[in-house]
This record gives structure tokens, sequence and C-alpha cells, in this order.
């Protein structure tokens, strides 16, 4: 086998698969009457959680840097039936964050529900990580989540009403990712700033949960782009595949369902087992840096 | 409520009608024996200090916390692997710090072997996670019902809980 190559998943194993997309796991009724903002909402794992809410009836306002990848995630949203809205926000700006709520209330009425997911994220080894690159990939996820957060929930507040937030975190977050350090500092603040807020905010009514989210493929990510594909990771992660993107985008939303409607604080791990993948022997360490296909040494 | 656990047969060892009326709310058939998932409660032990705790209690909050969990999985695996189907283990029980130190000792425990046994067994098709909480309200039963479903495929190795304090 060549460096680098990995086997397919034996046929003897079992690989466990989700319900297809079009059998959600709530009624279509489930958002009825709300409005959910989706940052980052455009395409990848933030149009995934779109679309979920979307399948439980949620009118959806799209919220992204660009107002072209937006438009594009809305117009596939909208296709299931559910009123949306496009904004362009820099999610770092408090100023801009509260200028697109006003925008997607006036379009759609009160945000009552919201999903932070704005992120970036690509390999690097920490040594070529500028000034200006480390701000970008953490101040998106950590003073997005942060200036998001805050302005829904004073607008909750202010109106006396409830509501719920889901953030969009990784599986890395509980033991670093050497090849991601701008990604593995700000994901974390994500999932402890979760507990902080649902503390905060319960008794206002608004609950807040996490996602520590595994390797969900879509057409923008990073591996995504591989030659080969995504096919050759499958036997890599214990469950034997990647995630299917809308098993993500449920759980997110599923979340924010009355049916959930106790939960808050929580950071749920849906990642197939891969970070708790380990051995006591491994293969030998190579640092980022020396690794010959890249920081993750599979790009 | 939902199908989510429609033709499923599930097996819940310990805990109250409340978790069975959960599952088969959710379509599931309780059953005693062969099943596509095993449930295990635990009961709460009583909160004491340590230096209050006998041996003999101690061991019973270990015994019912977690060697009976590890025995009952490893025999639920087995019939899943001797059928060749995967299958769903789901652990409940009170939080690691809500109540005395073998509490602690137990659902910590508890935790790693859910981090353990979920990457163990994946590819026998078989999840494996905990739900620690004091809550005993609606949320407890739907949670439950939704990790072993097909729903929560990509779930495994997953320790959780519900409320603030959990």
């Amino acid at each position: 086998m060549r460096k680098g190559e990995t086997m397919p998943v034996p046929a003897h194993h079992i690989v466990a698969t989700p319900p297809p997309f079009d059998a959600p796991p709530y009624p279509a009724d489930i958002f009825a009457g709300q409005t959910v903002l989706v940052t980052g909402g455009g395409s990848g794992m933030g149009l995934a959680m779109a679309k979920a809410f979307a399948q439980g009836g949620a009118d959806v306002a799209i919220m992204g840097r660009g107002i072209e990848r937006a438009q594009e995630g809305a117009a596939e949203v909208a296709a299931l039936g559910v009123r949306t809205h496009a904004i362009s926000c820099d999610v770092r700006h408090a100023d801009a964050v509260a200028a697109a709520f006003d925008e997607a209330e006036t379009a759609l009425g009160p945000i009552g529900l919201l999903a932070n997911n704005a992120g970036a994220n690509f390999p690097i080894l920490a040594d070529d990580i500028s000034a200006n690159a480390w701000n970008a990939v953490t101040r998106i996820a950590i003073d997005g989540t942060f200036l998001c957060s805050t302005e829904y929930a004073r607008r909750r507040i202010a109106r006396g009403e409830g509501g719920a937030i889901v953030n969009n975190s990784a599986q890395y977050i509980w033991t670093g990712f050497p090849g991601d350090a701008h990604s593995a500092a700000a994901k974390t603040a994500q999932a402890t700033m979760t507990k902080k807020m649902a503390a905060d905010w319960a008794r206002h009514g608004l609950r807040v949960n996490a996602i520590a989210a595994g390797f969900f493929p879509h057409a923008t990510s990073t591996a995504g782009r591989r030659e080969g594909g995504t096919e050759v990771l499958q036997n890599m992660i214990p469950a034997g595949r990647t995630g299917s993107i809308w098993e993500f985008g449920w759980l997110s939303a599923m979340t924010c369902t009355p049916l959930f409607g106790e939960m808050t604080g929580q950071i749920i791990l849906q990642d197939g087992g891969e970070s708790l993948r380990r051995s006591l022997m491994m293969p030998d360490y190579v640092p980022p840096r020396e690794r010959a296909e890249g920081p993750w040494a599979w790009q | 409520m939902n199908g989510w656990l429609a033709g499923k047969r599930a097996r819940i060892e310990g805990g109250g009608p409340a978790m069975a009326d959960a599952l088969a709310a959710a379509g599931a058939t309780l059953v005693a024996s062969d099943a596509d998932i095993w449930v295990h409660v635990a009961p709460p032990p009583a909160a004491k200090a340590a230096h209050d705790l006998t041996h003999a209690e101690w061991r019973a909050s270990l015994d019912a916390g977690l060697d009976r969990r590890f025995l009952g999985a490893k025999e639920f695996a087995e019939q899943c692997r001797a059928r060749g189907q995967g299958g769903a283990i789901l652990f409940i029980g009170a939080p690691e710090q809500a109540l005395g130190a073998d509490q602690a000792a137990a659902a910590g425990a508890l935790g790693n072997l859910t981090k353990t046994l979920g990457v163990e067994w994946a590819r026998d098709g078989i999840r494996v996670n905990s739900i620690l909480t004091q809550e005993t309200g609606p949320t407890l039963g739907h949670l439950a019902a939704y990790l072993v479903s097909d729903y929560a495929a990509y779930v495994t190795g997953a320790v959780m809980g519900i409320a603030l304090d959990d």
C-alpha cells in the first residue's frame, strides 16, 4: 500500500446509516411560524442547518460574507417551501450584525432561533499563520458567535420570549488539532461560551447548545477538493464513513425543538467516533511541518 | 409521537416506566430478550460524603453504575454480532459530580468506557452513548429515543447531559 493510501471499508463491517434527507426526524410544522437566522448559511454545514430548519417549517434568514453565496443557499432552502431572505454581513462587526438582524426581521419577522455556523478552516502550520489569518479565523468564530448570540439574546429578552441557539463547534475541541491552530482555538471558545451563555440566559428561557461536529464533506469543504474525493477517507473513521451533511443539520435543528426543550449548555459529539480513535501503539509521529501531503497529511 | 424506532426491539434494564413509555411512543417494541437496542438506567445513589460511605455502599454504586453496565453491554454486543446486525447501547444515570464520590467514580469510568466501546464496536455497527443527567422530564425520553435511533447513526462515544448542572 502506498503511503497515504487507505483501504476501503471491508465488506463484513457493519456501517450504521441515517434515514434519507426526505425523512427528517420531526414533523414539517415543528418550527412553523418561527424564523431562524443561520450565519454562514449559504453553503456547507450552515446550508445543511438552514435546510434542516426549513424541513421543520421555519422561515430562514441566510447570512453570509458574500451576498451571492447567501442568495444561492437561500434559493435552495426556498425550494423546500419556506420563506427565505439572504443577507450580506461580516459577523466580526457589532454594527453590521445589528443591521443584519434588523434587515432579517423586517423581511421575515422576529428572529426566534439562531444557528451560529460562520467560520473558516484550512490546513496550515502554526508558523505560517499570519496575524491577519489568525484574526480572521478566530474572530469570525469567536467574536462572530458572541456578537450574533448577544444581539439575538437582547432582542429575545426585550420581547420577553425564549428561544434557542445552536453553535457549530468541532470534534477537535478537546484534543487540539495540529495543523489547524486557529480553528482549534476558535471552536473550543465556541463550545465554552455555549455553556456560559446557557447559564446566563436560562432565566430568560433561552437555550444554547453546540454540536461538536466531525467530518461532513460538502462541495466547499477542504477535503471535498481532494483528488479522488472523500471516498478514500471512509475507512479512517470508526463509523466506517464520513458524515452525511443532513444528519448534522437534523441534530443541530433538533436541539432547538420543543422535543429537546429542557436541553441547554450541552456539547453533543457527532463524529462517528473519529476523535476517539486511538491506540497506544500508533504509526510514527510526523510533525505537521514534515508531512508530505500537507499539515493534515491528506491534502 | 414519532416513528424514530419503528421496527426496532428495545430492552430496558432499570429505571421507571417513563423510559419504556418514551421508547414505545417512538415506535419501539419492548422486549425481554433479543433486542436491537439496550438501554441501561442506573438508580442515583444517595449523596453522602466519601468518609461516610461504607465499602458495601461504595461497591453497590459501582456495581450498578459501572460493572453491570459493562457486562450487560458486552452480552448485548455479543448477541448483535451473532445476528450479524448492528445495535445501539445507551447508558443513563446521574452526572459525575452531582452526588457522592461513588457516583463520581462510577460515572467518570462510565464516560470513558462509553468513548472506548463506541470505537471498539463501531465496525460491528454498534453505537454506544451516555446521558448523565438529573433531569427526569420529557426531554430525557426524547433524547434517549433519538440517540438509539438511526437518526443518530453518526453519534457514538458521546457523553452528554440535559440541564445546566448536569
